[in-house]
């Protein structure tokens, strides 16, 4: 497969020495309408991509009036927080809050640890088949997750595992494994042999070779493995919608659904403020953390 | 290699990947491809049917319906995502200051649940209460284009296709971007002096420069449009009547609310198929393109 960066995943740190001299060759040719042009465009599609979210939060804090007279585009002439009172009221948010959290942070750890020991077995150990083993993996990158919905739900049931945490970790943890251990083991691959030579010479074996050398360097993948996966864990509908049936163990996107019909008419302020208040932690991670969440989904694509 | 490795080292490593792999996704596949061949509602005996469920399924005007939809689904989708994507890192290759900021905010819908889209989207495109869609058609003089989007037959698939388009602009974007920052400005420089105007070296310079990446990004881009499932089945679970049905909430609805096990595990098979062939013609095309 083609590479096309060649510097190591740390992240934030390659490309800015790009940016910079690019723009006045594109401007210097076409001079003002072009560049007037492009800033537009790309302020009107701010516009499109981020003013739903604008309206939702908007909503979340407007009276009800408001809400349903005013329209959309100017800004609120009230400010409330009862939505948010009532939304806690319907639905029990922290609760979901807690749910998704467990089952992110199992199946992140479940796609670590799987996704290290995998790369470091078929990109530094080696053996005979290795290929087709990175091959195989590399497969369930593109597989669809329906496939496993029907089957795992019979071997759930089956087992016990039927409305469990693991039975929404497995699933997010197998699918997201494929694009993890490729991401690791190119990363191994900027690993010096030198390195790993010189350990085996002191005399350490594949155990202590891994634990003092492999696993300390990784640290800046693992961030954007964590990342790159929790924004679709974190989000995950279809597995916490089939295997899920108590409420207890219901995560966000699951939860959420409750205010769809089960309050007959639907009371969309308070279904606002409640959406508003699911999406944050997330959405204050990223924008936190955008730099280390940007490289990893790009690398992910670039480096295909 | 490393040297100093055993076989049970090897071992060690490589099962515990293997095993979740293996029981969340081999086994499966391996299962629905099994259970594709069998008659089963959960309950009774399995009842081996041969190849009845795919005569059915190909049969079948219903599941020719989601097949066809979940085409223009696809095509929805990359218009916006490949084109959309293209067309906005072009733009921002241009732009001197503020590129992160602007990178980061059209990344934000991507970091929001689809649940939350679907609540928001259901709500932007009503009609009573008008919802902003409509009320912005009122606002710019377009009235008659007003509409319930959701439960309109002619709008209500693009209606559903495009909330999964908008998510992931963003996402494409940052990628074509960051690929689009690679081709050495010598290049380009070269090709203006030669006399290239923007467009020129746009499709002869940047493009091809560019296509390991637009290979990638289309693989991506089909195959998440292939397994597409949650916006269309929360915001319109495949109505009114069939025209929003997909083959993902075709199968869905046949598994778990007419618990036919047999004829779902054939269409998630298609599916896998499908996406697979996808990946196939994509691979096809770029490579013989670059050659």
């Amino acid at each position: 497969m083609p590479t096309l960066m060649s510097t190591p995943p740390l992240p934030g740190l390659s490309r800015e020495r790009h940016t910079s001299p690019s723009a006045p060759n594109a401007v210097r040719r076409r001079p003002n309408v072009y560049r007037v042009l492009s800033r537009v465009l790309i302020a009107v599609l701010v516009v499109v991509q981020v003013y739903p979210l604008v309206w939702l939060f908007l909503s979340s804090v407007r009276t009800e009036q408001d809400f349903a007279s005013a329209n959309p585009f100017s800004l609120p002439t009230s400010f409330t927080l009862d939505h948010f009172a009532r939304a806690f009221d319907h639905a029990d948010l922290g609760r979901y809050i807690l749910n998704s959290l467990i089952v992110t942070l199992g199946a992140d750890a479940l796609i670590v640890v799987c996704g290290l020991m995998g790369a470091y077995a078929i990109q530094v150990l080696g053996f005979r088949f290795s290929n087709a083993v990175r091959a195989m993996f590399l497969l369930g990158i593109v597989v669809p997750v329906q496939i496993a919905l029907v089957p795992l739900f019979i071997d759930y049931a089956k087992v016990g595992l039927l409305d469990t945490y693991p039975s929404m970790m497995i699933p997010l943890a197998g699918f997201g494994l494929p694009m993890s251990l490729y991401l690791f083991s190119s990363f191994f691959g900027y690993i010096p042999r030198e390195t790993y030579e010189a350990a085996s010479l002191d005399g350490a074996g594949p155990y202590r070779i891994f634990a003092r050398i492999t696993l300390p360097l990784s640290v800046n993948t693992i961030v954007t493995v964590v990342m790159v996966n929790s924004i679709f864990i974190w989000n995950d509908f279809v597995f916490a919608n089939t295997f899920v049936l108590s409420e207890g163990l219901k995560t966000i996107p699951v939860g959420l659904q409750n205010y769809i019909g089960a309050m007959g008419k639907t009371d969309w302020t308070a279904t606002f403020a409640g959406v508003c208040v699911t999406v944050t932690p997330l959405l204050l991670v990223f924008l936190v953390l955008n730099k280390a969440m940007i490289y990893g989904l790009e690398s992910g694509a670039t480096k295909g | 290699m490393l040297p100093s490795r055993s076989k049970l080292s090897v071992a060690v490593f490589l099962l515990p990947p293997l095993l979740l792999y293996g029981a969340a996704v081999l086994l499966p596949i391996a299962q629905s491809l099994f259970l594709s061949f069998f008659t089963w509602d959960g309950i009774s005996e399995l009842r081996f049917a041969g190849l009845s469920n795919y005569a059915f399924m190909f049969t079948e005007g219903d599941f020719w319906t989601a097949v066809t939809n979940q085409l223009g689904y696809l095509v929805v989708c990359l218009v916006l995502q490949l084109g959309g994507g293209l067309v906005v890192a072009s733009l921002l290759i241009s732009l001197t200051r503020g590129r992160e900021l602007v990178k980061v905010l059209y990344l934000l819908p991507a970091v929001i649940s689809t649940v939350a889209i679907a609540l928001l989207f259901q709500r932007i495109y009503s009609m009573d209460p008008a919802g902003p869609l409509n009320q912005f058609l009122g606002l710019v003089g377009l009235d008659g284009l007003e509409r319930p989007w959701l439960s309109d037959v002619h709008t209500v698939l693009t209606a559903v296709s495009a909330p999964e388009g908008w998510r992931f602009v963003g996402l494409y974007t940052v990628i074509i971007y960051a690929a689009l920052l690679t081709v050495p400005r010598e290049l380009e420089e070269a090709a203006r002096l030669d006399g290239a105007n923007q467009w020129q070296v746009f499709t002869r310079i940047r493009f091809p420069y560019i296509r390991p990446v637009w290979l990638t990004t289309s693989i991506m881009a089909v195959t998440y449009a292939m397994r597409g499932f949650d916006i269309p089945y929360l915001l319109t679970n495949g109505g009114p009547g069939q025209s929003s049905e997909l083959v993902t909430t075709y199968m869905y609805k046949t598994a778990f609310l007419s618990t036919d096990y047999g004829y779902a595990s054939a269409m998630s098979v298609f599916i896998v198929v499908e996406s697979l062939v996808a990946v196939g013609l994509i691979v096809l095309v770029l490579r013989r393109k670059a050659v």
